[in-house]
């Protein structure tokens, strides 16, 4: 060693990890911050206004009683959770919001942490930012940071809203403990999935899997008295355990923190890995699947094959489940008339028939077959700012025709992932004895199809004219059009708002025949959107 | 190949500024210019990834704008190549192909044997050179009558860059023309016919790379033993300078006689005619962008 001189000639730079961790912090903060807030501010207003509407929904102490009553069905329980306390406001909004929005918020919660960690790392930014005097454990656990705290905002935001509502507090804490901690779970989730799988796909989708799974546990749980402790093994199941506004239990809510806790922890701990590796690597060689590469579509196919398979699952024991609950659901409300009345007057109509029911839990359909389309068509993107299209469209085709191929292809696999929810209802139904032909079944299914292909034309139109927007855009007939039917109905809005909804336009088919005018017109709609998101798009200039 | 007063900007930036540049078939052609000059912008342009601003490009007499057919004779490689990162190379090259302007698939099999690239890997776990060659096997395999290369070789090794100027060679043997955007002007001068140089979205020379020399000044050293004649005054001598006593160097544009016959009168001892590198020639125009 040569001999260096002590003197300080500069000032020395000790500050600077902690000058990139923040500017980490702030990096992951502009990331998320749109999104959070949108989720934040939802679960605010749906928390207050399902409280302040309570009084008229729910006329008296009387029918309030007949509603516990009848959501002491294990169909109903199954479906919509176990109710606790309906004749109090507080406790009216967790039954009618609780599941929705833990859904919302973990779900959201899952797909923005694989998006701002394992995207990230896929895209190749991460390597710059760890060039920085960032260790990469910092990295992950700063992000995590903002992530935990954005999921614990929205559960702080529903108390908020409900302790605005003048509900109790003790109640109003643990509702949004429950919401905060089920979000911080599955932003654990996807955390801990993004040090697992080399992808940000592999990741989200099983982080996915671990929310659809828990979920189905809820259900499991809390429509079988025998199998009521599963509700133990779910953040959906320990946040209903709870029971705000009745019993305010906490030990559920310590089971859950320390679920996230131990989550978290593992995911930080799996941390410890080579960047844009993982701890489940492929086979770094494999003989050549020849198959469903010959043209464009076909390989449209083939990139969708895998996640359809992922949708088709979940999609298919959903509703195998909602089959198999059928019979005790009608007999239950062909016994007890009144409380298909009050049933409908919370919003959920016609279930005393099967017909009813599956026409009521097939309008839900739409739902997860337009986030199939939508998430398609956002894959497709993904493929064009990556650069992966680049070569397929120096190939002799117009990029409108690539995208073309691409939009059928996902219009098939919605129609796949309909007809398999048709059938699994079908299957279900037949399995309990329910009357539900095969037909009907199909045909309720199919009855949605318009409302997806709406999801699916606002993706198509936003590809075209916003490619950056099309989360929110894509979100609007199906998750927008929900949510306003389900608001102007809960605060006896002008007809004419509810009527923007395309679900108020679906008709309950099996129990009535579809609305053939109101599907033609939202295929018209769907397709215009299309052409339009079509021709835009050959016009532009690719991304990337 | 041709454009006609192409031009590109993205709101105050011109990235191309009225480009008029012909390729004739079978020609290979350098595209050289420094980083931003708008070498990729032009390819993007050509392949109607984006829509120009101003002007036309036309393929084969087909408008660029009209892909399906301007395509149907062309293979692209694009500066970073981005693949499926779940697929091999073997399927990528399947796709390509299939999708692709037709392929010559024992070529393709020689030239993966050639670039030594192992196709049962996934493409995520291919190095930045691996995914080029992966693009460069599709592209040379096709029987496309123009290959549009952007910086091809940036991620090669020598012994692949070797690899790649052979390709090169060998296309232009089948008559496919070749648009080569480069930084490696040892590459250009290697294979290209002619070149242009870009610079700031303008043209500033299209040549061949022996002409482009000659536009240039050439350096003559010579020592003699008798009287030195007046150079300084003839046409094309420039900067005389006298490195020792009988021993001068000056720089010459234009044909070389006159000088050299004033030369003969001093009996010349000995006589170095250095032409400029490309290189050189390249700094110069890079300079100018700089000054
Ligand atoms: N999408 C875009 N939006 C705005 N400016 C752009 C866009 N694409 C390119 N430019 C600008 O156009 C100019 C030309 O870029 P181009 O990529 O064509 O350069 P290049 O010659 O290929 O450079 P390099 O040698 O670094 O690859 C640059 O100034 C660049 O910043
Ligand atoms: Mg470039």
């Amino acid at each position: 060693m040569t001999a260096v001189h002590a003197e300080p000639t500069a000032p020395v730079v000790t500050d600077e990890p902690a000058r990139s961790a923040r500017a980490v912090t702030a990096l992951t903060v502009r990331q998320v911050r749109r999104a959070a807030v949108l989720v934040t501010a939802l679960a605010a207003a749906m928390s207050a206004l399902v409280a302040a509407t309570h009084a008229s929904t729910i006329g008296n102490a009387a029918q309030a009683e007949s509603l516990t009553a009848l959501a002491a069905n294990p169909a109903i329980r199954t479906l919509f959770g176990e109710p606790t306390n309906l004749a109090d406001p507080g406790g009216f909004t967790v039954w009618r919001t609780g599941i929705f929005l833990a859904v919302l918020i973990g779900a959201w919660s899952l797909l923005v942490t694989t998006r701002v960690t394992r995207g990230e790392e896929d895209a190749g930014r991460v390597d710059l930012l760890l060039a920085g005097p960032l260790p990469a454990r910092h990295l992950l656990q700063r992000q995590l940071a903002v992530l935990l705290t954005a999921a614990a905002a929205a559960g702080a935001a529903a108390t908020a809203a409900l302790l605005a509502s003048g509900t109790d507090p003790a109640g109003a804490a643990v509702h949004g403990t429950g919401l905060a901690l089920t979000g911080m779970f599955f932003a654990a989730t996807g955390a801990l999935a993004a040090q697992i799988f080399p992808a940000r796909s592999g990741a989200t989708g099983s982080a996915v899997a671990v929310l659809a799974a828990g979920l189905m546990l809820r259900m499991v749980g809390d429509g079988a008295d025998a199998l009521g402790w599963i509700r133990w093994l779910t953040p959906f199941g320990l946040t209903g355990l709870t029971r705000p506004y009745d019993t305010n239990r906490w030990l559920p809510l310590l089971v859950l923190a320390a679920s996230t806790a131990a989550m978290t922890a593992a995911a930080v701990f799996a941390g410890r890995r080579d960047v844009r590796g993982g701890w489940l690597n492929p086979a770094p060689g494999r003989p050549p699947r020849l198959a469903l590469l010959d043209s464009v579509p076909a390989f449209a196919l083939r990139r969708m094959l895998r996640p359809l398979a992922g949708w088709a699952a979940g999609i298919g024991a959903y509703f195998l489940l909602v089959g198999l609950i059928a019979q005790s659901m009608i007999t239950f409300l062909a016994d007890n008339p009144h409380f298909a009345n009050l049933a409908s007057q919370a919003g959920f109509a016609g279930l005393d028939a099967v017909e009813g029911y599956a026409a009521s839990l097939f309008a839900l359909l739409a739902l997860p077959v337009g986030g199939f389309a939508a998430a398609r068509i956002t894959a497709f993107f993904a493929d064009e700012t990556g650069g992966r299209l680049t070569l397929l469209c120096a190939g002799p085709r117009t990029r409108r025709w690539a995208a073309g191929a691409e939009i059928l292809v996902t219009a098939g696999g919605a129609v796949v992932l309909v007809l398999v929810a048709g059938a699994a209802t079908a299957a279900g139904a037949t399995l309990s004895g329910a009357p539900l032909s095969v037909a009907e079944s199909l045909a309720g299914a199919v009855n949605v199809l318009p409302v997806a292909l709406l999801s699916l034309g606002a993706a198509v139109l936003a590809l075209g004219v916003a490619p950056r927007l099309m989360g929110w855009i894509s979100a609007v007939p199906g998750i927008g059009g929900f949510l306003l039917l389900v608001t102007a109905d809960s605060v006896n809005a002008p007809h004419w708002v509810a009527q923007l909804s395309p679900f108020a336009h679906l008709a309950r088919v099996p129990a009535e025949s579809p609305h053939l005018t109101a599907a033609a017109v939202m295929l018209l709609v769907g397709s215009t959107a299309v052409f339009v998101g079509l021709t835009t798009y050959g016009r532009r200039d690719l991304a990337a | 190949m041709r454009t006609a007063k192409l031009s590109k900007h993205y709101g105050p930036v011109r990235a191309l500024d009225q480009l008029d540049l012909e390729v004739a078939a079978g020609e290979v052609f350098g595209f050289l210019g420094p980083n931003g000059a708008g070498k990729s912008t032009t390819i993007r342009l050509l392949l109607g990834l984006a829509q120009p601003t101003a002007g036309t490009a036309h393929l084969f007499d087909v408008p660029a704008a009209d892909v399906a057919s301007a395509h149907r004779h062309l293979a692209y490689v694009p500066a970073d190549v981005a693949l499926w990162p779940q697929l091999t190379g073997a399927e990528i090259l399947e796709l390509l192909a299939r999708t692709g302007p037709g392929t010559d698939r024992d070529y393709q099999a020689e030239l993966v044997d050639r670039f030594a690239l192992d196709v049962n890997k996934p493409a995520r776990t291919y190095s930045t050179g691996n995914r080029q060659k992966v693009a460069l096997i599709a592209a040379f395999a096709t029987r496309a009558r123009l290959l549009i290369l952007d910086e091809p070789t940036s991620g090669l090794d020598p012994l692949m860059e070797r690899e790649f100027r052979t390709a090169v060679r060998e296309a232009r043997d089948r008559g496919q023309s070749v648009f080569l955007s480069s930084h490696q002007l040892a590459e250009v001068e290697a294979v290209c016919d002619r070149v242009a140089i870009l610079r700031a979205g303008r043209l500033a020379e299209v040549a061949t790379v022996s002409d482009l020399r000659r536009l240039h000044r050439t350096e003559i050293e010579v020592s003699f033993t008798g009287e030195l004649p007046d150079l300084e005054t003839m046409p094309g001598v420039d900067t005389v300078e006298t490195v020792a006593p009988g021993h001068i160097r000056f720089s010459l544009a234009g044909p070389p006689g006159p000088a050299l016959w004033a030369l003969v009168s001093a009996d010349i001892a000995t006589l170095s005619v250095r032409e400029p590198s490309l290189e050189e020639i390249f700094l110069a125009y890079y300079g100018e962008a700089i000054r």
